[in-house]
């Protein structure tokens, strides 16, 4: 199985290479047995692909160890689950991975569109089988083929990270792939649509929902890693501002970016230029992610690669794409220009247009910072790292003015708003976020950054109730309907807007979460067994905790454990007993040589997180050999106020964005089957 | 053995499934389908959309009733030529099939041009409106229109 699965990969490149050819030449010469063929080649290189990945966990399963890469990524005693998941546990096995999500999502917009869409599908079939050509390249010729054979065959692998032995570790990495993979189908339109000539806002009507889909999955992943973070590396934080979280961050900045200007492309016809140039952007930046994440080139948590030859192949991919797009683009210039002009510097396309720069300026920031340690590295020989200080100062102002933003897009009319009118809209919700941030600050916060980020966020929240409220109020009047029901045809009625307002809520909640972090509490004691230690949270009541003492396991269950030593602490809030938590030093056969790994204990509360950590035994040996004296330890706790908002705002976030996703009336009015009563479109749609 | 079985068929199976369309003369669609917008289809939707921006924005207070009325002119101008450009398109392609369409758009027309004036404010409103768009008065009163 695994020898027909290397054999499989070989032959996928001949494969997605005839594609490609096929699909540009007969979108040039408009020969459809040629466009039928390229688009055949996208279900046999999914087909390929799916017999190597198949190969791969085979050997998995069947312990191969003769493979490099099964060797380096598991051993017997592995539990089944994570075998079948070391397809994406390395470097070289997620790329294959990434091969095999590209193309399901190929041969998913190859079916959708088989009987429409036409004049585009045959460059959709040509870019998309570019892309994966590349990646089958990749594969084969850049040192991580993960088919490549060891000399010998060696007894036993050597195991999977432990730290990579979690659940939101499996999940995470598909979960940003998906994200990164989907997004290349908007990019084969965009470029189809240069390439055909059809410059309309109809490739992007078609993609609209990649995009968003794409969007939704690299914002799940990207909140994946920060939960996964935040409970597996063990120093309570969940951003660190590494290469590769930085690197995943781009690409959904610059998302977020086209999502929104291509609404000022819809509605008013201009920006078709700068669309093409974010979703180009935001293409390259997904391969950029992988490329950095990849290739080993910073230094990172996350990297596993040293190759170089991959970093160069890398460049040159990502440098003919830059050069073939701009050329493309300069070529179909005249037609790419703005059909209308903004007309008031006060206008919602206006708020879009800053909310772009802004989002761009971030991507700029985020950018910088990662590259900076490579180009001083290149230029003064010395790497000077830029630490999480620089992202935070200059990503803070940033972050506030876009949550401004949020509130006050909504609010601000097409084409032109006047002030008059701001002032009426906005009196309220400025009132209230003042109020709420007076609130607060006599309550005793005193973090000027904090402050501003909950006022903003009351502001915001207060502009979207508002929207909410008076459209429900007046289709309850006109339509007659409860508000119940008012509501619910309100947000379908239109629900990219109400999605899209939704998901806005779910961001408010992540900022508020962020800002929370200003108020950390953060102790360290060293403690023996029946220490009692005070920590006060910073919502007033005071954590007592006991030290209850240290049990040692030996060799004992699966996960290849050596040793686990588990520290039993018992919690009090304001002296009622809230039960106990654990937190545990393990030393896993697989890395004995590294110092042992730390799990934390959690207590999570909706405004706050109480977060244990067993920093150090004092004795490590003493204390696995069991022993009644050895039993003192360093514990670290932490106190992180509104942590768990992080994860009810992604929450949000998705729900929002199913609400957007979901096929609406909209969409089936645009497939042109009006229904007869809603005619009067203006009148109607007056009253959502 | 059975390597070299498995290889041969998936060699030879994939070979046929991609050569296929050539040796046999298959053809892809590459025509623009009939049920896809046109030109002026979209450019009537988009005029129709900023109609319905338009009057969402009045609605929910973020136009000035005198921007309002000149973007909604403005607006409803627009509105008609690309309805009057769509037809015109659809003459000339033939398309007498599409009745349901055709008096969908007779009636969009009507609702643009003829409207209810309002009694109280004189504002012109659309056919098929319950309330006045600019002073929100009722206007199923046997006076109105």
């Amino acid at each position: 199985m695994t020898l027909l699965g290397e054999f499989a990969l070989w032959i996928s490149l001949p494969v997605a290479l005839w594609g490609m050819w096929l699909g540009y030449s007969g979108g040039r010469t408009q020969r459809g047995d040629l466009v039928l063929s390229a688009e055949r080649s996208v279900y046999a290189v999914f087909g390929l692909l799916a017999i190597a990945s198949a190969g791969i966990m085979a050997a998995f399963l069947q312990h191969q160890f003769q493979y490099l890469y099964v060797y380096s990524y598991s051993n017997a005693e592995l539990e089944i689950f994570y075998k079948i998941t070391g397809l994406w546990a390395g470097q070289r096995g997620s790329l294959l991975f990434w091969a095999l999500l590209l193309g399901f999502f190929s041969v998913l917009a190859v079916f959708q569109n088989r009987s429409k869409n036409r004049e585009f599908m045959p460059y959709v079939t040509g870019v998309l089988q570019t892309v994966m050509a590349f990646f089958i390249c990749v594969l084969l010729f850049a040192d991580v083929n993960p088919f490549e054979r060891l000399d010998f065959t060696p007894a036993n692998g050597q195991g999977l990270n432990p730290q990579l032995q979690n659940y939101w570790m499996v999940i995470h990495p598909p979960t940003l792939y998906l994200g990164f993979t989907a997004f290349t189908v908007p990019f084969a339109f965009a470029i189809a649509s240069l390439l055909s000539g059809r410059l309309d806002a109809r490739w992007i009507q078609l993609t609209r929902k990649w995009i968003l889909t794409s969007w939704l999955f690299l914002s799940v992943g990207i909140v994946m890693g920060m939960r996964w973070a935040y409970l597996e590396l063990g120093w309570g934080g969940y951003w660190f501002w590494d290469p590769v979280e930085n690197a995943s961050l781009l690409p959904w900045l610059t998302a977020t970016a086209f999502l929104h200007s291509i609404q000022i492309q819809e509605h008013r016809g201009m920006l078709k230029m700068w669309n093409m140039s974010l979703v180009l952007m935001t293409f390259l930046l997904t391969i950029f992610a992988t490329f950095l994440t990849r290739s080993g080139l910073i230094e990172s948590v996350h990297s596993f690669a040293q190759e170089l030859r991959i970093a160069y192949i890398f460049l040159g991919f990502m440098g003919s794409v830059l050069a073939a797009c701009v050329v493309l683009i300069l070529y179909r210039l005249p037609q790419l220009r703005s059909e209308n002009q903004i007309e008031s510097f006060i206008s919602r396309e206006s708020a879009f247009l800053f909310n772009n720069l802004i989002l761009l300026g971030a991507a700029f920031a985020v950018m910088w910072g990662t590259m900076f340690p490579l180009i001083s590295e290149g230029v003064t020989g010395q790497e000077i790292s830029v630490g999480p200080p620089f992202f935070q100062r200059v990503n803070f102002p940033i972050g506030i003015a876009l949550l401004t933003l949020v509130g006050i897009g909504p609010v601000i009319a097409w084409r032109r708003a006047t002030r008059r009118n701001l002032q009426k809209n906005f009196a309220t919700p400025v009132i209230v976020g003042a109020l709420v941030a007076a609130v607060i600050w006599i309550s005793g916060a005193r973090h000027g950054l904090a402050l501003t980020v909950w006022g903003i966020s009351a502001f915001v929240l207060t502009v979207i109730a508002t929207e909410f409220w008076k459209g429900t109020r007046a289709r309850s009047r006109i339509e007659g309907e409860g508000y119940a029901l008012a509501f619910f045809h309100l947000i379908s009625r239109n629900r990219r807007r109400w999605g899209g307002y939704i998901v806005h809520v779910g961001i408010v909640i992540m900022f508020m979460a962020f800002a929370g972090a200003a108020y950390n509490v953060d102790e360290r004691f060293h403690v023996e067994p029946g220490d009692r230690v005070d920590v006060a949270s910073p919502l007033g009541h005071v954590y007592t905790l006991t030290y209850e003492g240290l049990s040692i396991n030996l060799n004992n269950g699966d996960r290849n454990l050596l040793w686990q030593a588990i520290a039993t602490v018992s919690i009090e809030k304001n002296g009622e007993p809230k039960g106990i938590r654990t937190t545990e030093k393990r030393q896993y056969t697989t890395n004995v040589g590294d110092p042992p790994m730390t799990e934390v204990g959690v207590r999570s509360t909706p405004f706050e997180d109480l977060y244990l950590i067993l920093s150090a035994l004092d004795d490590p040996q003493a204390a696995v050999r069991a022993d009644s004296e050895a039993q003192g330890l360093d514990l670290q706790v932490l106190v992180k106020p509104l942590v768990g908002w992080i994860w009810f705002g992604c929450l949000t976030l998705v729900i929002g964005t199913l609400v957007a996703l979901w096929p609406s009336v909209d969409g089936r009015r645009v497939a042109g089957a009006v229904p007869a009563d809603a005619a009067p479109e203006p009148a109607a749609v007056g009253t959502t | 053995m059975t390597l070299y079985v498995g290889v041969a068929l998936v060699t030879a199976a994939v070979l046929l499934f991609i050569l296929y369309p050539i040796v046999k003369g298959q053809h892809a669609s590459l025509e623009r389908e009939d049920d896809e917008l046109t030109d002026s289809e979209a450019r009537k939707r988009l005029a129709l959309l900023a109609l319905r921006d338009v009057e969402y924005d009045f609605l929910s207070g973020k136009l000035d009733e005198e921007d309002y009325r000149s973007l909604k002119n403005d607006l409803t101008s627009e509105a008609l030529a690309a309805l009057e450009e769509d037809e015109a398109a659809r003459e000339s392609r033939g398309q007498g099939e599409h009745l349901d369409i055709e008096a969908e758009i007779a009636l969009m027309r009507a609702s643009l041009k003829g409207g209810l004036d309002c009694r109280e404010c004189g504002f012109s409103n659309e056919t098929g409106s319950l309330f006045c768009s600019s002073c929100g008065v009722s206007l199923s009163s046997p006076i109105a229109g």
